[in-house]
């Protein structure tokens, strides 16, 4: 196709009809080949992506050996129940705490019940002149305020205690698709070897396990892996998400607004602009040093909680979640800055005079005309710089996150954990095990991180004006 | 493959009147004997299931100013884009029938847009140099279509088309500043310059005065009866009075609420300008020309 035009004079240095065509071929090509390699580049994202998921879900499911210290089917046979009928989360409150009574030391068992009481009216392990004892003392075991516990809770209890179930072997989800006799083999293997010390072939049973399920995300830590979860550290998370959001928002926009809306250009804005900018880029865990020798140490009383309060601190120092929250409120404050800053400078000048010739004072302005019209932008950037907080490990660690905890945080001045400190915790034990949980851990992570993802998108699609 | 054929002998046609007056029903028939540049045939745009034009079939002459006028929504910029396939850009937009240059259809399979847009250039509504220096700004255009001259031809080139654009004597100190040093008017007319640098055959201006004061505006008047002596010009414009002083012949479009209750643009009149400000075939011209409309 040729598409001629009549001749022109001056066409001497175009190219010719001819040359035009081979030109045009070749600049088509190259533009061919330019669509190619960035759908290259894409896919190469998107296998990444996709190997980091597959690796996360492969440890996550898969088929295991277990082996029961006391059969759960034998347990609920001797409290006389059939076992064909019955299972374990059939039974009461009352026969689940008897099962804890008949198998569990009476040491353990004190300790349980001071942790948090079986039953309101009675106590189980405890005699009640020791408990008013123990518990008019100097500093009460948690069990003398709390309320009791209830089924589920103790269900666990039994778990860990009566049933104490090991997983001897585990395989990862691909390969116990594709091969689960190999599975089999390896275990019988394993048996013959005698790798399994004491256990013997008859005692294992293999099974599917999700490590991902809802016992896992609603049960507390434990030093067991077959029954540890992750609610103290999904609950430590929405804590820091929630403080790190009150914190940074305010003064990040704020100080946005200002920077963009009534700041005139001078050395010192453009110093401090500078300084932002370059703050986006310190490495989080110099945020870590910075909240442990301000936050932690130095206003300790306040992180704390001790002046917030006559009688004894809520938390006996300033390693809390409120610590913590601040410090990666710090981390995201210059993204949250900077981002509502590119949010503010997007909206047309137009606006801003429209407002401002209507006799409106430049407050009015930003606030009715152009902060709604920047929200949207200012939304996203915040949230996805409070989500790439939530993954942060580094300042928690230092900030003082605890490695080991059972008791769910209850305010901004409780001690803490979160979900990236519990994966990075348990990928460094050396049972194999808690690689797997550590995988469960990671998808919990990542569905966090979805929904704030999520968020900012439907936040922004709500918020969002056409500008014409 | 397309023969060279008496078509493209080109002159100079304005009394060559086409046979479009004969009788009020002829008035979309374009007459085949009148050497076009462009025309299109029952050319219909979409957008997704929306018909923004309905039948447009138009004849724009050879080295002349044609003019397309109208209220709001009355597909005239539409029309306008899509004798480029500039519409090709905007996603769900179709265009159906057909739209002939030098009596081969644009639209055909195995026509290259970037071939099109090449040969017939356009210059917006909004001035939109691009954030580089007025000298590349002219240069790029010729140089991604193979411009083979050396570098003082390119120079020269540039010379020649920012003379074109009647630019020259206010910015040849100045070509490598930014072309958004540019007042407007100049940013626009560096547009102009910029379109012309690639020797095209036709310019289409959408609304090229619209953002401009009257000084400028004139000035890009003046230069569109300078250019329309090399290149086939068509116009978009609000501005009847612009449509009036400047085009050889015009066309009238507008809106008509559809069967289906939609505002389909089409096109009432096409008439040497001169007939159709003074005496109207069409009441709804006349209506919109004197300012009736509602």
């Amino acid at each position: 196709m040729s598409l001629e035009a009549p001749p022109r004079p001056d066409q001497g240095l175009f190219p010719t009809d001819q040359e035009y065509d081979s030109l045009l071929g070749r600049r088509n090509r190259k533009a061919q080949f330019f669509k190619v390699f960035c759908l290259l580049m894409l896919t190469i994202a998107v296998v990444a992506l996709a190997t980091l998921l597959y690796t996360i879900v492969n440890d996550s499911f898969g088929l295991v050996a277990v082996v029961n210290q006391n059969d759960p089917d034998d347990v609920v046979a001797s409290l006389g129940h059939d076992p064909e009928t019955t299972t374990l989360n059939d039974l009461s409150y009352d026969e689940l705490v008897g099962l804890l009574e008949a198998n569990v030391s009476s040491g353990v068992g004190r300790r349980l019940e001071r942790d948090q009481r079986f039953y309101e009216d009675r106590l189980v392990f405890e005699s009640d002149e020791v408990w008013d004892e123990i518990c008019s003392s100097n500093e009460p075991p948690a069990g003398c305020t709390r309320g009791p516990r209830n089924t589920a809770d103790v269900f666990s209890l039994v778990q860990e205690r009566v049933i104490v179930p090991d997983v001897i072997a585990s395989y990862p989800l691909a390969q116990s698709i594709v091969n689960p006799e190999a599975f089999e083999q390896e275990v019988a293997a394993g048996f013959e070897a005698g790798r399994f010390g004491d256990y013997t072939a008859d005692q294992a049973s293999i099974e599917w396990r999700a490590w991902f399920n809802t016992t896992f995300l609603l049960a507390p830590a434990s030093a067991t892996p077959e029954i540890a979860g992750i609610r103290t550290a999904i609950l430590g998370s929405v804590w820091l998400v929630v403080i790190t959001v009150i914190f940074a928002v305010p003064v990040g926009v704020g100080a946005a607004i200002y920077l963009v809306e009534f700041a005139k250009p001078s050395r010192f804005n453009d110093f401090v602009q500078t300084n932002i900018n370059n703050l986006a880029g310190v490495p989080s865990i110099i945020y870590g040093m910075l909240g442990l020798a301000i936050l932690v140490r130095v206003l300790e009383p306040f992180t704390s909680g001790a002046i917030f309060t006559t009688g004894p601190a809520p938390s006996d120092n300033g390693r809390t979640v409120l610590s913590a929250g601040i410090t990666l409120g710090l981390l995201t404050l210059p993204v949250v800055i900077i981002s509502s800053q590119e949010a503010l400078k997007a909206v047309p000048d137009s606006l801003r005079q429209a407002g401002l010739a209507l006799g409106a004072t430049r407050w009015q302005t930003v606030r009715s005309q152009i902060l709604p019209v920047a929200m949207p932008g200012v939304l996203t950037g915040t949230i996805l710089a409070v989500a790439r907080a939530v993954g942060e490990t580094a300042p928690l660690i230092l900030v003082g996150a605890a490695s080991f905890i059972t008791a769910d945080p209850t305010g901004p001045f409780s001690k803490f954990t979160a979900l990236p400190i519990q994966i990075f915790q348990w990928t460094s034990f050396p049972q194999e095990e808690f690689r797997n949980i550590a995988a469960a851990a990671s998808i919990a992570l990542l569905i966090l991180l979805l929904v704030l993802n999520a968020f900012a998108v439907i936040l922004r699609n709500r918020y969002s004006r056409r500008i014409p | 493959m397309t023969e060279t054929t008496t078509e493209e002998i080109v002159t100079q046609s304005s009394d060559t009147e086409p046979a479009l007056e004969q009788t009020p029903d002829d008035r979309q028939r374009v007459d085949d004997d009148v050497p076009n540049v462009i025309r299109t045939r029952a050319m219909n745009v979409f957008y997704g299931d929306f018909r923004a034009v309905a039948d447009v079939s138009l004849g724009f002459a050879t080295n002349q100013i044609s003019a397309l006028i109208g209220p709001s929504g009355c597909g005239k910029s539409t029309v306008l884009r899509s004798l480029n396939r500039m519409n090709d850009l905007i996603i769900g937009a179709r265009t159906e029938g057909e739209v002939h240059y030098h009596g081969e259809n644009i639209y055909a399979d195995g026509i290259d847009p970037v071939r099109v847009r090449r040969t017939i250039g356009m210059v917006f509504q909004k001035p939109n140099p691009f954030p580089k220096s007025i000298h590349e700004n002219i240069a790029w255009g010729a140089k991604v279509n193979g411009f083979k001259g050396s570098k003082l031809e390119m120079e020269d080139l540039v010379e020649q088309a920012l003379r074109s654009a009647a630019l020259w004597d206010e910015v040849k100190d100045k070509l490598g500043e930014s072309g958004y040093s540019l007042s407007g008017g100049q940013q626009q007319r560096l547009c102009i310059a910029r379109a012309i640098a690639t020797k095209p055959d036709v310019i289409l201006m959408d609304e090229p005065c619209s953002a401009l004061d009257p000084i400028a505006t004139l000035r890009i008047e003046e230069l569109m009866l300078e250019l329309k002596r090399e290149y086939s010009i068509i116009i978009v414009t609000h501005n009847m009075q612009q449509a009036a002083r400047v085009s050889d012949k015009t066309a009238f479009f507008n809106v008509k609420l559809s069967e289906e209750g939609m505002r389909t643009g089409h096109m009432v009149e096409y008439s040497p300008t001169e007939k159709l400000f003074t005496s109207p075939r069409e009441t709804e011209t006349e209506d919109y020309i004197t300012g009736r409309f509602g």
